[in-house]
């Protein structure tokens, strides 16, 4: 079944180079309707009650010298996401049928070994089996952007590859230092495995400088993926450059596979290290929410915009991770998705725009609301979800985030709401002001490009012009949205609705993980009397004065 | 004497296969001449189904290594000749196919050229074996001698003659500088052979430090076969030397020369260190740890910082080889670790499954430039070798466009390809013989090796071929076995990445220092004087 | 001649004429030997001289293979030179037909003079 989710795609992409260039879309959309399908299975052979289920966990040797192992499980966190990942597939394969004309088999057999790539490395439960998926997205990313993409896609596509290409083996390094310790405990020794739960249990032995040195090893190889700010270069750059559909599994799941790698790895891998480096992560988290949102800020090119706009919404997610709170990990993760899906469907829409008028320059195309009204709806509708309006999707999951953040304070108030944590209220109000500072771009943006007189480059001048059809027989396409392009954005549109107002079935998916991680950190936190809060008295006058009362 | 025999039975075949081959190769007749290569590939596979039920050699500290070296050799031996097949006497066979010259014996180079590939092959199996340092020199030097040859024939070109004498120079001083640290070796302990080396080592280790005599020449040693292996500083000749030979020559380089070097190291240094009782330091004695560990650091970066700058496709696979030489270094550094059986200890068998890896891999890349050639200004036909000419070849040539891009992504190591699970090994080992910084080193090197690793993909499979009439576009050859050959490295790169053989390479490399302990717990012979050096 | 080594050999003796010698002796000229091969195959530029650069260390480590085989009293050293020379004399035959076919070629043995391949 797990298996199928990854096979599915890659079969379908042995195939595609078979299919005739007609029909080779048909059969890249029955390759991602297929897991889509399979998810909606999932989801009522999915054992809820009792996660996470182990009656779809499969394993099988691979290395078996080495201690690989073909492990696949799923859980509430893996469910969310490659649920996300399998609703993305059919979207980008749909809205691709008008852009990309040339060498369409090799377009579509890359998306879907991308999209084989990255359900694996959700579903991988294997430390090496999660490496190779993890890596081998890079391949399809890299020929999609440096074969579809626009005129600077070499450096970019090569940019990408060689920033992620060294992270991951420096990650790599520091998986299998856990493994070797895995291996010299009493107990296990000899025997290598890459189990992701034996290798937890293990390293919560390790001393706190290893686990610093594995932590910043893991960090290296994942923090370029999310990206966090010194890192995040790459970034603009891959998406600016990328056809619509890369950016939009770029965004909408590549960019998570970093955040999740530090969920599920770098975090329980070294909880000591992840607790004293937590300042120095959301720290570094802020920069890039508040620096690159004043980057955005500035940018005239759309799709750059948006581009930038991740690593800043990145941040808040990281930012969200690192608090170790309930309220900051629930947020950290919701956020994961409804980044995918909101910014996702952002860069549909720069597409969209693209595919009409080839250019993506705020000082070119302007007020597009009078010509292409569907199109502006649906832009204003997603930006709004993208900067966190309440009521619709991003609002609660950026709330819960510098909720998070705020109420992990070790050197606020006694209050109650005080968890034990690194970050406090100084935090959240520095990432409340990327908030507002993200709303201005995002105004920004809408406002030049949807409102404002029309503006649009020259040769367009007549565009749709009494008959909505473009005279220059320009993609066929009408001046506003077709059927197929308000299909494609509905699904998502209808997403962020709903988890706007009833986000808990959501939140109840992925609550295990949750409160796991949240219970790990505070275990840890319990071994380390610096950073232990729980039991004692907070610092505040009345604490301090605690211990004088004592006989 | 006839136990040995016994062992050498693949050596045996092969020895007179070469005979064979080379009166074979002078035929007037050209259906004989052709039997060469047949002859040959029938006897490598003989060769290594003998070499498959070689017998153990129960007395040395690496039990199982001669068998797997031995049948590694053959395998890649044949995957060799395939892609080999028709360099010898080109174009003299043609003008005598066309009636434009007769065959004159004197002439014809064939025979020659498939004898000395036995030979190389035989010398190749010889260091896998050997257990003596006179052995070992001889073997090294009947690995190294007809190679120098086979590049200087491999094309009619004044450039082949130049990297044949180039490498030949070179090759020659790093035969006498070995030779010079064998002798100093004898001079230390008094024996040529691995086992009473061990033995004198390992009572000298225990008096005290080790003879400083002894230092030196294993010291010496390990440069002199430095130069097989192409480690830094012997790695000079590298890059001349595999662009002036022919593609399917310089593969063969990349491959013989550096097993024959990689097994002699191993049993060079497992008579040197490794095998101290004093647990947990399984580590060689420190001023040899840290030459290796410089030329590995020095080897890996060299390799691949030189390979970022060429344009030739045969000089970038060169700096690559060098820098392959450098990782597998790291798993002699490692050393055989200290579980017997574990194979994520033991960076020996990640050496020698390392081996195999490179091996099958490095065909592919070479066996494409080898199937690729022009018609050059002087009318002869010239390979493929600037890097614009595999310009789009996957869509001018998917076949071969396709074996360049995996085995390019094979050999960097990008996982889940075969190249990857060789280095798993190596990082394994190197984690656990506790050098960190080592491995750092080794990673970051197989980030810079994705430089242009990613360059020979991203040109062969994204870039648009050629407009014509820019230049003289590559044509494929006629050699159908050179692409077999590609072919099959391909398949073996996919196969063995799902299916591992590691186990035989595991099996190989247990190192077992129970006969040196054994032995050495025995009085030392009083017959023998001390040496008072 | 022959007699008389053969008697010193069974003596396990050095001849009269040795006396005063010792294994340094030995060493040092077969360690002199070595570097100065290695020195003249570095500067030189004539493909004979570095050729017969080559050959001195060959010849440098035979002498201290018969040196130490005369300390060790066994003659595995002895054997090895034998060896060692047959490959000499098998490198030195290669080494000449390579240095031939490059003269017929450029006229000239100054190692210099080729200098097709660059990079």
């Amino acid at each position: 079944m797990l298996l199928a989710l990854i096979l599915i795609p890659l079969i379908t992409a042995a195939l595609v180079p078979l299919a005739s260039r007609r029909h080779v879309r048909w059969v890249a959309l029955l390759g991602t309707l297929a897991p889509v399908g399979l998810v909606i299975t999932l989801l009522a052979q999915y054992d809820w009650t009792n996660p996470p289920s182990q009656t779809l966990a499969m394993s099988a040797d691979w290395y078996p010298d080495l201690g690989v192992n073909l492990r696949l499980n799923i859980d509430g966190l893996s469910f969310a996401l490659v649920a996300l990942t399998a609703l993305l597939g059919p979207i980008c394969v749909i809205g691709s049928f008008t852009a990309i004309k040339e060498r369409v088999r090799t377009y579509y057999g890359w998306l879907l070994v991308l999209q084989a790539a990255m359900t694996g490395v959700f579903l991988a439960r294997d430390a090496i089996l999660f490496y190779v998926f993890f890596e081998f997205t890079l391949v399809p990313m890299y020929v999609l952007i440096s074969l579809f993409g626009s005129t600077n896609r070499k450096a970019a596509a090569t940019k990408f590859f060689l920033y992620t290409f060294t992270g991951s083996i420096i990650a790599l390094a520091g998986i299998v230092y856990v493994a070797w310790w895995n291996a010299t405990q009493p107990g296990g020794f000899g025997a290598w495995t890459f189990e992701f739960n034996s290798l937890i249990a293990a390293s919560q032995k390790m001393p706190l400088e290893t686990q610093q040195w594995v932590f910043l090893a893991l960090l290296c190889g994942f923090a370029v993926k999310v990206p966090l700010f010194p890192l995040h270069t790459w970034l603009p750059l891959a998406h600016t450059e990328a056809p619509t559909a890369g950016s939009v599994i770029l965004a909408g799941v590549l960019l998570k596979l970093g955040t999740y790698a530090i969920l599920v790895i770098a975090i329980p891998f070294a909880p000591q290290a992840a607790i004293t480096f937590a300042p120095l992560i959301a720290t570094l988290s802020l920069i890039g929410i508040v620096a690159i949102g004043l980057v955005c800020w500035v940018q005239t090119d759309v799709k750059k915009l948006v581009a930038y706009s991740s690593v800043s919404h990145l941040g808040f997610c990281m930012l969200g991770m690192f608090a170790f709170n309930h309220a900051g990990l629930q947020g950290s993760i919701l956020y994961m998705i409804n980044h995918g899906l909101s910014t996702g469907a952002l860069f549909l829409m720069i597409g969209m725009m693209y595919e009409r008028y080839h250019t993506r320059s705020m000082h070119e195309v302007g007020g597009l609301a009078a010509k292409m009204p569907i199109w502006a709806t649906f832009m204003v509708f997603f930006s709004m979800s993208s900067v966190g309006l309440p009521g619709l999707n991003g609002f609660i999951s950026e709330f819960l985030c510098v909720m998070g953040a705020f109420t992990a304070g070790d050197n606020w108030s006694a209050g109650r709401a005080a968890t034990a944590g690194s970050l406090g209220p100084t935090y959240a109000v520095i990432a409340g002001t990327g908030m507002i500072i993200a709303a201005i771009y995002i105004l920004y943006l809408v406002g030049k490009v949807c409102f404002g007189p029309l503006r649009e480059p020259a040769g367009h001048g007549h565009h749709g012009h009494g008959h909505g059809h473009d005279a220059h027989g320009d993609d066929h396409l009408p001046a506003d949205l077709t059927a197929r392009e308000i299909g494609i954005l509905v699904p998502l549109a209808v997403l962020c609705v709903a988890l706007g107002f009833y986000p808990k079935p959501l939140m109840q998916v992925v609550e295990p993980t949750v409160r796991d991680t949240a219970r790990l950190i505070q275990d840890t936190r319990a071994k380390m009397p610096e950073y232990d809060l729980s039991p004692m008295p907070r610092v505040t006058p009345k604490a301090a004065s605690a211990p004088e009362a004592r006989p | 004497m006839i136990e040995k025999i016994h062992a050498l039975w693949p050596e045996i075949t092969l020895f007179a296969a070469a005979c064979v081959v080379m009166v074979v190769g002078l035929s007037r007749n050209v259906q004989v001449r052709r039997l060469c290569v047949p002859v040959c590939f029938i006897a490598l596979v003989a060769a290594g189904v003998l070499a498959w039920f070689t017998t153990p050699m129960s007395a040395a500290a690496m039990a199982h290594l001669p068998q797997y070296g031995k049948t590694l050799a053959a395998f890649v031996g044949a995957l060799l000749l395939l892609l080999l097949v028709g360099t010898p006497d080109r174009e003299y066979e043609d003008d005598v196919a066309r009636g434009r010259a007769a065959f004159e014996p004197i002439r014809g180079t064939r025979g020659e050229f498939y004898a000395f590939y036995l030979f190389s092959i035989t010398g190749l199996m010889l260091c896998a074996g050997a257990d003596d340092l006179i052995w070992l020199f001889l073997a090294l030097e009947l690995t190294s001698l007809p190679t120098y040859i086979m590049v200087a024939i491999s094309t009619g070109r004044n450039r082949s003659m130049e990297a044949g004498v180039k490498y030949f120079f070179l090759g020659a001083l790093g035969a006498a500088t070995f030779l010079f640290g064998f002798a100093l070796i004898y001079g230390a302990t008094g024996s040529t052979k691995y086992t009473a080396i061990a033995e004198a080592l390992q009572a000298q280790y225990q008096a005290g430090p080790l003879n400083a005599i002894a230092v030196a020449g294993v010291v010496l040693a390990v440069l002199g076969i430095g130069f097989k292996i192409a480690a830094v500083p012997m790695h000079f000749y590298t890059a001349d030397v595999y662009q002036g030979a022919s593609a399917p020559v310089s593969a063969m380089l990349a491959f013989v020369p550096k097993a024959a070097g990689f097994f002699a190291l191993l049993g060079l240094l497992s008579c040197v260190g490794w095998f101290r009782a004093t647990e947990p330091n399984t580590s060689l004695p420190e001023p040899i740890h840290e030459v290796l560990w410089f030329m590995a650091v020095l080897t890996m970066t060299v390799g691949n910082v030189l390979a970022v700058m060429q344009n030739s496709v045969k000089r970038i696979l060169a700096y690559s080889s060098i820098a392959h030489s450098g990782y597998m270094l790291v798993g002699l550094i490692a050393g055989p670790g200290l579980q017997k059986d574990s194979f994520t200890h033991n960076g020996l068998a990640a050496v020698l499954f390392y081996l195999l890896v490179y091996g099958v891999s490095n065909i592919g890349a070479f066996a494409v430039l080898a199937c690729l050639e022009r018609r050059g200004r002087d009318g002869q036909m010239e390979e493929a070798d600037d890097i614009a000419d595999l310009r789009g070849l996957c869509s001018r040539r998917p076949l071969l466009g396709w074996i360049m891009v995996i085995s390019s992504l094979g050999l960097l190591g990008l996982p889940p390809l075969l190249g990857f699970w060789g280095k798993m090994p190596l990082f394994t080992a190197g984690v656990s013989s506790g050098d960190y910084l080592l491995v750092v080193i080794l990673g970051l090197n197989s980030a810079i090796a994705a430089f242009y690793y990613l360059r020979l993909v991203g040109v062969t499979l994204l870039e648009a071929p050629d407009a014509p009439g820019r230049g003289v576009p590559v044509q494929p050859g006629p050699f159908p076995t050179r692409v077999l050959a590609g072919v099959a490295s391909v398949a073996g790169i996919i196969m063995l990445s799902f299916i591992p053989l590691t186990n035989q390479a595991q099996r190989a490399g247990i190192y077992n220092r129970d006969p040196i302990i054994k032995r050495s717990a025995e009085p030392a012979q009083p017959a023998v004087p001390k040496p008072e050096v | 001649m022959t007699a008389l080594f053969t008697a010193t050999l069974a003596q396990g003796e050095l001849p009269n004429v040795m006396s005063g010698v010792t294994l340094y002796h030995f060493l040092f000229t077969s360690a002199a030997m070595f570097v100065i091969g290695l020195i003249g195959f570095l500067t030189r530029r004539n493909l004979i001289i570095m050729f017969l650069c080559t050959e001195l260390m060959f010849q440098a480590a035979g002498i201290a293979l018969i040196a130490f085989s005369r300390f060790w009293m066994n003659h595995t050293g002895e054997t090895f030179v034998i060896f060692v020379l047959t490959v000499a004399a098998a490198e030195a035959a290669m080494a000449l037909a390579l240095v031939v076919l490059l003269f017929r070629r450029k006229e000239t043995l100054d190692s210099s003079a080729w200098r097709e391949m660059k990079g």
